[in-house]
């Protein structure tokens, strides 16, 4: 792995992404507003850990919007741009340099659950409270390895589309749901709940939540860690695979411009 | 001399579907077996009409898009299955106002392109001045891209396209748009290139541009090459190369509006 280039592209994508008053929005005023509307569902939804349901909640949406919206939409910008063509056609590998733009992405997305917990505790004089810290500190490196192996594997299939954001607008809230960052995932139907449990998220939300809450037994956390690595190591894998077919088809389909 | 370019009976079919329910197909030869070769050091232009094929043709030639069937070599490797081999000693610029990042000033662009092609900063950064300088954004560098005129990002593209210090450029109406001052650095700075002995594949609709810089051209309309040789085989017994041009592609295609 060329740590340069990728170093170069988180940094890249960071200043682009910031520059933009699209992902501002999704980054400040998305958690900010997703906090409020959370708090306000919470007073009702009879569950009793205010981080876990509101912060968490309202973070996870975040931080997924912010992925959808740039992760995702990034190829198309640089399509219209005209530079996904260039560093397509670039030396340093195609899939090296669409991680390092998702590593950038996923980790300035990371602000949503700081402007998420500021939120809940300027307006609603939240006092924090994690029950396992350590837990917690392995979960969230962990959610955050888990989005990055997913966002890959979709950019990785939005390269081959010129429709990219149709397919980004139908992504965001259906991800959010069978994940879930906000309803249990017991209100979902079991034949629906078998996708939830595919999707490395949905281990990852847990085991922030178990974490949060405490009271967990150490094996079942572990269990689900380990479940959450192993299903982010086969997204990564897959979309190492689908990499080396894109790079054939996309020059087949010819998708790298709109020219 | 050596052949580093050379097309074969090339072909690129471009597949559209349309309907839902009763799905039709239309296939669009965008190429129909060209076949042509390029020299070491020389400028070679692709001449023709807007939709002729000479984008195509240049995106095959750099590794951007599959033939359908020939042979598409650069350097002596295919250019599809052996692109590996070809990337670091190529680059192109297309035309326009893409192709650079415009919330990154021009230094930040050519860094980034410069990490792209995995370049030592050693390498790099020297050259990014020298760059900068040859395309005269030196005093501009660490501006904003989107802050640019249309004739600046098109400089900077330049710089852009020779951050790897190529042996073969490819230049797709690279003028297009450009003012008369503009027009005339970039072909000082194509001569310059040939005079350090790179080979610059050039596609334009400027027939007076073409004729001042290709040593040798081809004429390609619907695909298909219609004439090649030097500017004054070309011209023949016309006045100028735009007649003989227009006797070639025909005047009333000619005359159709893009």
């Amino acid at each position: 792995m060329n740590l340069r280039l990728l170093c170069s592209t988180v940094r890249l994508q960071m200043k682009q992404s910031f520059s933009r008053p699209m992902f501002r929005f999704t980054l400040i005023a998305g958690p900010v507003l997703n906090t409020i509307l959370l708090y306000e569902m919470f007073l009702s939804s009879g569950e009793e850990n205010f981080f876990s349901y509101v912060v968490l909640g309202a973070g996870l949406m975040g931080i997924w919007g912010c992925i959808c919206f740039s992760s995702a939409g990034d190829i198309n910008r640089e399509r219209y741009m005209g530079t996904l063509a260039l560093i397509f056609a670039a030396p340093a590998p195609f899939r090296k340099t669409i991680l390092g733009k998702i590593i950038g992405n996923t980790l300035l997305s990371l602000l949503t659950f700081l402007v998420s917990l500021l939120t809940a505790v300027i307006l609603f004089g939240v006092k924090v409270r994690i029950a396992e810290p350590s837990h917690f500190l392995v979960a969230f490196a962990v959610t955050i390895v888990s989005f990055i192996s997913i966002s890959s594997v979709i950019a990785c299939v939005l390269t081959l589309s010129r429709k990219t954001e149709l397919y980004m607008n139908l992504l965001e809230l259906p991800i959010a749901l069978l994940c879930g960052f906000v309803f249990p995932l017991e209100l979902l139907p079991p034949f629906i709940r078998v996708i939830s449990y595919a999707l490395s998220p949905t281990w990852a939300v847990r085991l922030l939540r178990r974490s949060v809450e405490g009271g967990t037994e150490p094996s079942l956390f572990f269990r689900e860690l380990l479940i959450t690595l192993v299903l982010s190591a086969v997204y990564a894998l897959l979309s190492l695979l689908l990499y080396r077919l894109i790079e054939k088809h996309v020059r087949i389909r010819a998708t790298l411009d709109v020219a | 001399m050596e052949a580093v370019i050379e097309a074969k009976d090339l072909r690129r079919e471009y597949v559209t579907r349309r309907g839902v329910l009763r799905r039709t197909k239309r296939v669009v030869k965008a190429v129909d077996g060209i076949s042509f070769h390029v020299e070491r050091g020389e400028i070679f232009g692709l001449l023709g009409q807007n939709g002729a094929g000479k984008t195509t043709t240049i995106k095959m030639l750099t590794t951007l898009l599959a033939p359908t069937s020939g042979v598409c070599r650069v350097l002596g490797r295919n250019t599809f299955g052996e692109e590996k081999q070809i990337r670091s000693r190529i680059n192109f610029i297309f035309g326009g106002e893409f192709g650079v990042y415009r919330r990154l000033s021009a230094r930040d662009n050519l860094r980034y392109f410069a990490h792209l092609y995995l370049l030592e900063p050693e390498v790099f950064e020297p050259r990014i001045g020298q760059l900068l300088e040859m395309v005269s954004l030196a005093d501009r560098a660490d501006d904003l891209a989107e802050t640019y005129s249309k004739g600046m990002i098109q400089r900077l593209q330049i710089a852009r396209g020779l951050i790897n210090d190529p042996e073969i450029l490819f230049m797709d109406e690279p003028t297009v748009g450009l003012d008369p001052v503009g027009a005339r650095m970039l072909r000082d700075i194509i001569r310059r290139l040939k005079e350090d002995g790179r080979t610059v594949l050039l596609t334009t609709h400027y027939l007076p541009e073409a004729e001042e810089l290709c040593d040798r051209m081809v004429i390609v309309n619907a695909g298909k090459i219609v004439a090649g040789g030097t500017p004054a085989e070309i011209r023949g017994s016309h006045e100028s190369l735009e007649e003989a041009y227009l006797s070639l592609v025909g005047a009333g295609e000619a005359a159709t509006p893009a």
